[in-house]
């Protein structure tokens, strides 16, 4: 009764909806997911095949390219996408007037709805001489570029494209960051004589690091699961060179119907992914309280 | 096979516009069981199409009416690959579902549909279905899983305002696949439209492959499903042929990753002189896209020496796995009276086309007779008044029905095996210097693994 007075049951009353609506939409889908990675189902009938969906996930040579596919968009996101919002809200962090307006127009292109975004882009990469690129290239004499249709600049293509549609968010976030810089500090360095470059380095980037790390972990963990740009750009091709591990789980799951292998590679895919989130925990816990 | 999603939704679509077009009018027939069975039914048109959605209706009732013990609900779905194994999961399919000739093998090795052999009656109209066709919803061991209700064969499909533009005579499409070459050389010299096209993803490009496949000479596996047999000397001579159109004539266009949505809307804006396509796509093509029916060509399937037919396609109506054997009884019944009433009836016949040709449904479009010549020239008799599509444009495919073999798709993972050629298509037409004979070998390897694995 004690525990009653103490306020434990409005407690437990207050909790119930939640407990429920967590249970039925996440927990039980997980524990199902992980259920039927063990088994080889119908859905009309199921029967258990102990890691047999894990064997064959692992065994087809498509997971290979699949994995390395990812990770080239990864470092290739990584590479592209990192830098350009840092410049970005150090350059209008440092804009007197038109602030908010640059900050409005560097978040327009999130607000586009993705499959229209990634859909408007596909026209721009049209590899014909007539394509939006390749037009302006041609005024240079250059081209036409095949973009998505060449092995080798389709990944590259992609990832411009999800670049474009995902720095708004990361530059406002920086920006932020960068606002709640104490001014006294380029103040002292600037009476100090220190040039633009040597605040920069000195000032802006350590005071960001922590933000910086986590933007990192986030964006590593986003594109573990990028989906929809290579699945509308170019649905895994040319031979297989944009196909992603979770195009290979649509796959398994709707064109080939092996619910089983799906949901295996999903579980492996959501153990990887937990490892990055503890150590995502990890640092954020070591690098804000240094 | 209509591996995109919306072919499948056109082709199980196209079945049921076929399925609304008929009014009924059906001798009144007394049920066998006279208690009650409750069924639902694919296929109703949504609230957009008002006329059709009363026809269905009224087909419903004229049903109900003859069969007082079944209840019959109208359901909206149609096949789509990305809610098909949700709507099984969840036991939400319908219990008479459409779905498109290529699924039917996975279904039956999924059992996801109804096992209806000992239900089909030996005066059933089943029974009468050309066995060729019948075969795709049949399993190895000889059971029934699905009534095939519409069928067609893959044929060259080509914009005749193209081909008048280009100086070539639409009434004369090509006959081999040099013919083939020299128009499409045409088309692109004199309109600057891509001559020839082909679906190069989502299993499309390996779809047509395998269609080039046998028009040059070989299948692609053994009749049992066991033996993958990629790199033969047909396939090697498709994949030269489109080779050859890419990089020696550039007739091919410039964009290898495109499915069917993207060469049908092509060929409808006259963006493409000819591609490899299912002969039911006119529906797709002038109903939804809007090309002129007098514009739309359609030429049997060119064969190279020692070509062995063409690929067939349609829709196939399958029945819930968890239906009751009443259930299933009730089904089959409907599925006789909507989909074949007009091939016995002509009352039936003459309303269903009527209210078509009202609607703006293609009347007589280029499909394969599902039961023999005789009971299709019948049908067409009775309702020639109401045809509204071209057929005198299509006089070499229907006359090429007749003679040239309908083959089947690969029995043992069709789909695995499109998906693996679809990279090998696109490699040729992305890469010039891809080794054909070396795709086709790591194809072969990865097709067999793909049946052994089971």
């Amino acid at each position: 009764m004690r525990w009653v007075r103490r306020g434990g049951l409005s407690t437990l009353i207050f909790f119930i909806p939640l407990l429920a609506s967590f249970g039925l939409f996440s927990w039980w889908p997980i524990l199902r997911s992980l259920l039927l990675s063990l088994q080889r189902t119908n859905f009309l009938t199921s029967e258990w095949v102990g890691l047999d969906n894990f064997a064959r996930v692992l065994r087809d040579p498509l997971l290979l390219t699949a994995t390395w596919n990812t990770l080239w968009f990864a470092i290739l996101a990584f590479v592209i996408g990192f830098p350009v919002p840092v410049i970005l809200a150090v350059f209008i962090g440092e804009l007197r007037r038109a602030r908010r307006l640059a900050s409005a127009l560097v978040y327009l292109p999130v607000i586009f709805p993705p499959v229209v975004a990634v859909l408007l882009w596909k026209a721009f990469f049209d590899p014909s001489p007539q394509g939006v690129f390749n037009t302006v290239l041609g005024w240079f004499d250059i081209g036409p570029v095949p973009w998505l249709n060449s092995g080798d600049l389709a990944m590259p293509s992609i990832v411009l494209q999800a670049t474009w549609a995902s720095f708004g968010t990361a530059t406002i976030i920086y920006l932020a960051t960068l606002m709640s810089i104490q001014t006294e500090l380029y103040d002292a360095a600037e009476a100090d004589g220190a040039a633009v470059s040597r605040r920069f380095w000195h000032i802006t980037l350590p005071q960001m690091r922590g933000v910086l790390l986590v933007m990192f972990l986030l964006q590593v963990i986003g594109t573990f699961q990028v989906f929809t740009e290579p699945y509308i750009m170019t649905n895994g091709g040319p031979e297989n060179r944009t196909v992603t591990i979770l195009m290979l789980i649509y796959r398994y799951a709707f064109i080939s119907g092996d619910y089983g292998r799906a949901t295996a590679l999903s579980v492996l895919l959501a153990i990887v992914l937990s490892a990055l989130s503890a150590v995502y925990l990890w640092a954020t816990r070591r690098w804000s309280t240094s | 096979m209509p591996p995109t999603n919306v072919r499948k939704s056109a082709a199980a679509l196209s079945a049921s516009a076929a399925a609304f077009a008929l009014l009924s009018g059906c001798a009144a027939e007394s049920p066998s069981q006279p208690g009650s069975v409750s069924i639902t039914v694919a296929g109703q048109p949504t609230q957009e199409n008002p006329d059709q959605l009363k026809a269905f209706k009224r087909k419903i009732t004229d049903f109900t009416k003859a069969n007082p013990g079944i209840t019959v609900t109208g359901d909206e779905s149609v096949f789509d690959v990305n809610t098909f194994q949700a709507l099984v999961a969840g036991g939400k399919l319908p219990t008479v579902s459409y779905v498109p000739f290529t699924e039917m093998q996975g279904i039956i090795a999924r059992q996801q549909a109804a096992d209806i052999t000992g239900y089909v009656g030996a005066d059933a109209a089943v029974k009468r279905i050309n066995p060729s066709i019948l075969k795709v919803a049949t399993s190895p061991d000889n059971h029934v899983y699905g009534v095939p209700v519409q069928a067609y064969s893959m044929g060259l499909l080509y914009n005749r305002a193209l081909f008048t533009k280009a100086g070539l005579d639409p009434d004369a499409p090509p006959k081999t696949w040099d013919e083939v070459r020299a128009a499409a050389k045409a088309i692109h010299a004199k309109t600057g439209a891509q001559g020839f096209g082909a679906m190069t993803k989502d299993n499309t490009g390996g779809w047509v492959l395998t269609t080039m496949s046998y028009a040059f000479g070989s299948k692609i596996q053994s009749d049992d499903g066991k033996q993958a047999n990629i790199n033969n000397a047909a396939t090697r001579g498709a994949l030269e042929f489109y080779r050859a159109l890419r990089w020696d004539d550039d007739t091919f266009g410039s964009d290898f990753l495109i499915g069917y949505k993207d060469i049908t809307n092509a060929l409808a804006g006259g963006k493409v002189g000819m591609i490899v396509q299912g002969a039911d796509t006119y529906t797709q093509v002038v109903q939804a896209l809007g090309m002129k029916p007098d514009d739309f060509g359609l030429a049997p399937m060119p064969q190279a020496p020692g070509g062995l037919g063409t690929l067939g396609g349609g829709s196939v109506a399958i029945i819930n796995p968890r239906a009751s054997a009443e259930e299933i009884k009730a089904a089959l019944k409907w599925i006789d009276f909507a989909e074949f009433g007009k091939y016995n009836d002509e009352q039936a016949a003459v309303t269903g086309a009527k209210a078509a040709a009202a609607d703006k449904l293609p009347v007589g479009a280029p499909v394969l007779p599902l039961f023999d010549q005789a009971t299709t020239d019948r049908y067409l008799t009775w309702v020639k008044d109401y045809v509204n599509v071209p057929r005198e444009h299509f006089t070499a495919y229907f006359d090429s029905a007749k003679t040239l073999p309908l083959v089947p798709e690969p029995a043992a993972k069709a789909q695995e095996t499109y998906g693996i050629l679809d990279n090998v298509v696109q490699a040729v037409l992305t890469r010039r210097d891809a080794d054909i004979n070396a795709l086709l070998d790591d194809a072969q390897k990865k097709v067999q693994s793909a049946i052994d694995a089971g």
